[in-house]
């Protein structure tokens, strides 16, 4: 009812009043952006801010109050080590991603329109498929009798062990996040005026000094922003480590896993989530005042 | 095979539970309305129409497994009893957790591992009414204060026959013996769930005798584990063994016999080693504060039903727990009933009692061994 009312009444101050012409509806438009944000921020605290406060809850009153589940995580040598081969996962599908999208985002820039939409539906085709389907496509591929390893056969380059491998990990995950690194720095290299390069030529540099002196300066935030989306992706991947590696290649989450749905020890496994959430939170923000710092430095 | 649908079915499970506790919400009938007539209880069957009106939502693993289940027994049991049953799954131990702890139970019938069920009976699963449940025809000891068993299976040794055919290995301790039998090897690795298989195994390999098994020496096992572990693959789910010998990765695979029997069915060029199995079950369970546990248990001794557990087991190649089911099998599902007498000869025992009472300590242990 209260909203038909509204809308019958609506109209009326948009009939333009002679000197006072626009004013008005902006005067009433200002107190909606905070109202529009309501269904946002109810479904954010709900299914997010609530359950999240829970986990933080059990993580420090589970089984007993205080910090036993901290000092159980940080004390147990298995824990640390799987802690730091998450990060170390992280950074090689990182660095990995990185070097293969850069050249890839390049050739999407300098590609015609149909090249161009040829590049770009490479990268979202897959992206569109289900992360499980292409975890099992990458199981098939890398088994030690897969394709891949029959093709090396018959080229004689023999078998490849891959697959329950830190190598087929790596691989999985590199393909399944490309696309999050490949957009970023499309839409910064896209923006790039190439004529400063042509500039850089025409003073002299040589390819590689125009390339590291000029262009890559300014694909940086490019390259911040897809590196921080792959790398913090990395660190809460479940199912492709668990389907491609060995149990010795377990991320953090297989352990948290381990603790909530095996163990139902939830005050552990919210103690591990709350470590991994911590440590990617100091992450950003480490990030954040690097390129705030670099930042500078481009524009001066 | 059943672990196997947990990556598979996950997605659909959230979907599912949405729906479960949107119309799940309760139970037509309450408890105290429940009439299931006179007399001691008998498998296999239930009162026509006692339970019109009421909502029972049984949760197991999915799959085959879970299909079978329901052609054999939960359908029928629905149409005779008047229930309105849904099926939901796959077992998830948190949820049941999480389910009890809040008080808003939506499954009323639950299957899990057996040592699981033991190791929660009275905390999570409550104790079944025996009056209600039938269990005369449950082969002796597998039933207990709160789990009745689901099915049987094994965890074997399947061998490649074109790699060991003339030679093939007669046991665990040919398992480890990789000098007289090289070859890769596969062995469970789900970080939750070391049992039964692994540790029973390396010490039946090391020379222990199978009536001195338990208490298991963990770390001995560790050692002839870690003795072979260069020559070790590790499964974490039932489709990836089954996969494991489709492809033929492995030589030697430990795995679930359902599973086993799925690739052999397939045509996998593997034989499955009888001697020194290790039985495992199933059990059906109620979990603590379920809204009608008088229509959860009357259908639990629905399903103990002789005509259910054949059928159950033609549909699944698991094997019955009625010591009278009598199912129509082929050659090979003949050979993989773990229930039959020569099968029961080769078995090794298990001490469930001892790995429910020790779960906790032995997961910690066996994850923290798989993860180095």
């Amino acid at each position: 009812m209260a909203v038909v009312e509204k809308a019958d009444r609506a109209p009326a101050p948009s009939v333009p009043t002679r000197g006072r012409t626009g004013r008005a509806p902006r005067e009433r438009g200002a107190g909606r952006p905070a109202v529009l944000l309501i269904p946002a921020l109810l479904l954010v605290a709900v299914f997010f801010a609530y359950p999240l406060a829970t986990m933080l809850w059990r993580a420090f009153t589970e089984p007993d109050t205080g910090f036993g589940n901290f000092t159980w995580f940080f004390t147990t040598d298995a824990n640390i080590d799987v802690l730091v081969r998450t990060f170390t996962t992280a950074l090689w599908v990182t660095v990995v991603a990185l070097l293969l999208s850069y050249p890839y985002a390049y050739a999407m820039t300098a590609a015609g329109p149909r090249g161009r939409t040829v590049l770009t539906l490479l990268v979202l085709v897959p992206f569109w498929t289900s992360l499980m389907v292409r975890t099992f496509a990458w199981v098939v591929i890398l088994q030690d009798t897969g394709v891949l390893n029959k093709t090396l056969d018959l080229v004689g380059l023999g078998p490849v062990h891959l697959i329950r491998s830190q190598t087929g990990v790596v691989i999985g995950m590199v393909q399944l996040l490309m696309p999050f690194m490949v957009l970023p720095l499309y839409a910064v290299m896209s923006g790039i005026d190439r004529r400063y390069v042509q500039a850089a030529r025409s003073l002299g540099a040589r390819p590689l000094t125009a390339f590291a002196g000029v262009y890559l300066p300014l694909t940086l935030p490019g390259v911040a922003a897809g590196s921080l989306m792959v790398f913090v992706s990395a660190l809460g991947f479940y199912i492709t480590p668990a389907l491609l590696g060995s149990p010795d290649d377990a991320l953090i989450s297989q352990q948290i896993v381990t603790q909530v749905n095996g163990l139902l020890q939830w005050g552990r496994g919210g103690a591990m989530g709350v470590v991994l959430l911590g440590m990617t939170l100091a992450l950003l923000v480490l990030v954040a005042l690097a390129t705030r710092r670099t930042g500078k430095k481009v524009s001066l | 095979m059943k672990k196997a649908h947990v990556f598979r079915m996950a997605a659909a499970t959230a979907a599912v539970a949405v729906a479960a506790t949107a119309c799940g919400g309760g139970s037509g009938a309450s408890d105290a309305n429940v009439d299931l007539g006179s007399g001691p209880a008998k498998a296999g069957t239930v009162k026509k129409d006692a339970l019109k009106g009421v909502n029972l939502t049984f949760a197991s693993y999915g799959g085959i497994y879970q299909d079978g289940q329901q052609k054999a027994a939960i359908d029928p049991f629905a149409a005779e009893s008047g229930a309105r049953v849904l099926q939901d799954g796959p077992t998830d131990y948190a949820k049941i957790k999480a389910q009890v702890d809040s008080g808003n139970v939506t499954w009323d019938v639950v299957d899990t591992d057996a040592i699981w069920g033991q190791a929660q009976c009275g905390k999570l699963l409550m104790p079944l009414d025996y009056t209600i449940i039938d269990k005369s025809n449950v082969p002796a000891g597998l039933a207990s204060e709160c789990g009745v068993p689901a099915m049987q299976y094994g965890m074997v040794l399947a061998y490649n026959k074109d790699r060991y055919g003339a030679n093939p290995p007669k046991g665990w301790a040919d398992f480890f013996d990789t000098a007289r039998f090289p070859g890769k090897r596969a062995i469970p690795g789900i970080p939750n769930d070391p049992a039964p298989g692994p540790y029973e195994a390396a010490l039946i390999a090391d020379g222990v005798a199978p009536d001195k098994l338990f208490p298991l020496d963990v770390e001995r096992a560790n050692r002839k584990l870690t003795s072979v572990r260069s020559s070790l693959v590790f499964w974490k789910t039932g489709a990836e063994s089954q996969q494991l010998l489709e492809s033929g990765e492995a030589d030697m695979v430990m795995l679930w016999s359902g599973r086993a029997y799925d690739a052999i069915k397939n045509g996998a060029k593997y034989d499955v080693q009888w001697n020194q199995f290790m039985p495992i079950m199933d059990v059906l369970g109620v979990p603590k504060g379920a809204r009608n546990p008088k229509a959860a248990m009357a259908l639990i001794n629905y399903y103990l039903g002789a005509q259910q557990q054949a059928k159950l087991t033609e549909l699944t190649s698991y094997s019955p727990i009625h010591t009278g089911a009598k199912p129509k099998l082929d050659a090979l599902g003949s050979a993989f009933l773990t229930t039959s007498k020569e099968r029961q000869a080769q078995a090794l025992p298990i001490d469930a009692k001892w790995w429910a009472q020790n779960q906790h300590a032995l997961v910690e242990k066996w994850s923290a061994w798989l993860g180095g």
